[in-house]
């Protein structure tokens, strides 16, 4: 039977930017610390957005994702901040709303600006010193440095002190960073995704279900494979610390309704490129921005296939752009 | 289907000279089970305390799969994430709420019209004096889930109703799960992305893992995807849209030549899908926990059909522990099994359907 080999890009074209920032109109800084391996990234939507989210992952480090829900009443965000420090890290926000409402950006109410920004963060304390964490002052800084340019992946940010394939534990993991991709349609929709990959499974990669990034045999060589070590038996022990958390944006106008699908579709991506994924150790969240520059019905079930597609692509890129540290090599360490 | 015939020769050479299996690991060039089995019925009922019944309809194109626990029920949970549900009880299945055990699920094509068969299987219980007692009667917990297969044979006056699920509750046994073109699955269909035409046939499926400590975790499911149906393992399409040439079409590359997009734009209805399982694992968990169970049992949907979880497609997965496994085993793992025997049920589904007129199933395209 001729089947049809790999799914490379027929008219979608991969923007000349293949970042989160081919949206117009989104913005990404990052600040990384200088102290241990750890930072934040922030999303600036300076004109606001309509917005969305999905908490897949049963142990979840968020701040403002309840007023994401469609039956609340904020029908707009301005940021989204994303942080290593587990819940220390959501101390980040402060600064992005510190530097956004010194510009008048946000909710406008009396002579006040109100900047909503939700955020995540994923669990790094195990890396390095475990009392230095991103503060107020990292996403004051990581805002300031929102630019739209191509947004730099791996090693930086909230994904300085990312890893993944912690199944067997820390001394066979491996160093995971940023990612980001972006694919347009020729009819001018834009679908772009960043992601903090830090989870406790493999990278896969769809397209041939092979590893991308993962448990490391014993003698440091090739990749275990965390689906044969579970079915090799119940790990014992504390299964690691974890969380892959994003942002997937579109120039689509959606309803608030549709935002929020749209981030369940695209924790598809998560499901695809990532074993196991959404486990109880597993704060996954994904966050949708629609900025509507693009007019027209949106087509939810492209736009949603899309997403998910690019999310997955995006995780891998985390894997790939990501620098070792020391005892935690990444995929270029390997080659 | 690789992993599967690498862990069948493994158990051939665990019976034949009784030692670990160590020579079978070395050879494994996936992921085969290592030391994990796929018991001898790989099927849901490999899961202690699970029966299933289906029945089909006369014509053969729609019917109904009802997984009934035995004796008393057991705690269940629930993912709904497609964008065109039809369900019936998956309220009562959230962690909040009171009720903690389940009698039965009911699976069911006839779109919203055969929900009507869980009234069947509750009937069937009620007789058998089976239920939640609130004293003054035993009320059975049946959720249930339909899929849309109106568009097959005669299906549009020809639904699944309280006699269905009545005899598939009736039927219900221990034996390896029927698959293919049956029950709920009779009607189900693949790979609507490329046109009118280009479907092929889905169905029911079921696939089961067995851990060395005793711990089972399988899957049923009844396939009637918007998407094509991928092999995880591979990356490749097993079933879907098909090209002229009869060649598979893609989604993946339907998606990106904006093919999609144009053809919806023209007949923008898309709701004639649905993907419905359920998954049961011999383990013992809270309803929190099996909730979980279900939720992450739905990344097999996300791995094995492209798309999954469209506006088009209810899907829906439900998830049962009957715990009769006395061995403790942590939730994510359990979850994460649980994802993979969906995928195989999903692949299952469609390899052993088989093809109605017009609508070719895998089996006909090796021919």
């Amino acid at each position: 039977m001729n089947v049809a080999q790999g799914f490379s890009p027929a008219i979608a074209q991969t923007p000349a930017n293949a970042t989160l920032t081919a949206v117009p109109g989104i913005k990404v800084g990052h600040h990384t610390l200088t102290e241990r391996p750890t930072g934040c990234t922030v999303v600036l939507i300076e004109s606001g957005a309509t917005a969305g989210v999905d908490v897949r992952g049963a142990a979840p480090a968020t701040r403002d994702t309840d007023l994401l829900s469609p039956s609340k009443m904020v029908e707009q965000i301005f940021g989204v901040a994303l942080s290593g420090g587990s819940l220390f890290g959501l101390a980040t926000v402060d600064g992005v709303l510190r530097h956004l409402e010194a510009r008048n950006i946000g909710i406008v109410y009396g002579n006040r600006h109100i900047p909503i920004v939700p955020g995540a963060s994923i669990f790094d304390l195990g890396v390095g010193d475990a009392s230095v964490r991103p503060t107020a002052d990292c996403g004051y800084r990581a805002a300031q440095a929102a630019t739209d340019a191509p947004v730099k992946e791996g090693s930086v940010g909230a994904g300085a002190g990312a890893t993944l394939g912690k199944i067997s534990g820390m001394a066979r993991a491996m160093k995971s960073g940023v990612g980001t991709a972006a694919i347009a349609m020729p009819d001018g929709l834009i679908v772009a995704a960043l992601v903090i990959a830090n989870p406790l499974g493999d990278v896969i990669d769809p397209a041939t279900g092979a590893i991308v990034a993962g448990v490391r045999n014993a003698n440091g060589r090739g990749f275990a494979d965390a689906r044969k070590i579970v079915r090799a038996g119940t790990p014992r022990g504390r299964l690691g610390d974890n969380s892959t958390i994003g942002v997937i944006a579109t120039n689509a106008k959606l309803t608030k309704a549709q935002a929020s699908y749209l981030a369940q579709l695209t924790d598809d991506g998560y499901a695809r490129a990532i074993w196991p994924i959404h486990t109880m150790v597993d704060g996954d969240t994904v966050f949708a921005i629609a900025t509507g520059s693009k007019p027209g019905d949106p087509d939810m079930i492209a736009i949603g296939a899309l997403a998910a597609d690019v999310m997955a692509t995006a995780v891998i890129r985390a894997a790939t752009q990501a620098t070792g540290l020391p005892s935690l090599p990444a995929v270029r360490d390997l080659k | 289907m690789k992993r599967l015939a690498l862990s069948l020769t493994c158990a051939a050479i665990l019976s034949a000279v009784l030692k670990p299996c160590a020579a079978c690991v070395a050879v494994a060039k996936s992921f085969s089970p290592a030391i994990a089995q796929t018991p001898a019925n790989a099927t849901l009922t490999a899961v202690d305390g699970i029966k299933v019944g289906s029945v089909t309809l006369p014509g053969g194109t729609t019917g109904c799969t009802v997984i009934l626990v035995d004796g008393e029920g057991v705690p269940g949970g629930v993912s709904q994430r497609g964008g065109a549900p039809g369900t019936r009880e998956t309220d009562l299945l959230s962690p909040l709420n009171m009720v903690d055990k389940v009698n039965a699920v009911v699976l069911s094509g006839g779109s919203a019209f055969g929900l009507d068969a869980a009234t069947g299987t509750s009937k069937w219980l009620e007789e058998h004096n089976i239920g939640w007692d609130v004293r003054i009667a035993k009320v059975p917990i049946v959720p249930a889930a339909i899929l849309f297969d109106l568009p097959i044979g005669q299906n549009a006056k020809n639904h699944p109703g309280a006699d269905c699920g009545y005899k598939a509750v009736a039927a219900a046994t221990t034996d390896p799960v029927a698959m293919g073109t049956i029950g709920a699955g009779a009607g189900a269909t693949v790979g609507k992305m490329g046109g009118p035409g280009t479907s092929m046939k889905g169905g029911l499926g079921s696939a089961a893992m067995r851990m060395p400590d005793g711990l089972v975790v399988a899957a049923i499911v009844a396939v009637n995807a918007a998407g094509d149906i991928v092999d995880p393992d591979t990356g490749k399409v097993i079933a879907g849209a098909r090209a002229a040439d009869g060649s598979f079409a893609d989604a993946r590359t339907l998606l990106r030549s904006g093919a999609l997009m144009r053809r919806r734009a023209a007949t923008p209805r898309a709701v004639e899908n649905t993907t419905i399982g359920l998954v049961a694992t011999n383990a013992k968990l809270t309803k929190a926990e099996v909730s979980r169970m279900a939720l992450m049992a739905d990344d097999g949907y996300a791995r094995a059909i492209f798309p999954s979880h469209t506006m088009g497609d209810g899907d829906t997965v439900f998830s049962l522990a009957t715990g009769r496994w006395n061995g403790t085993a942590d939730v994510s793992l359990i979850g994460a099994l649980a994802a993979d025997a969906m995928a195989k049920a999903l692949v299952q589904a469609v390899t052993q359907a088989t093809g109605l007129p017009n609508i070719p199933a895998v089996r006909d395209l090796r021919k």
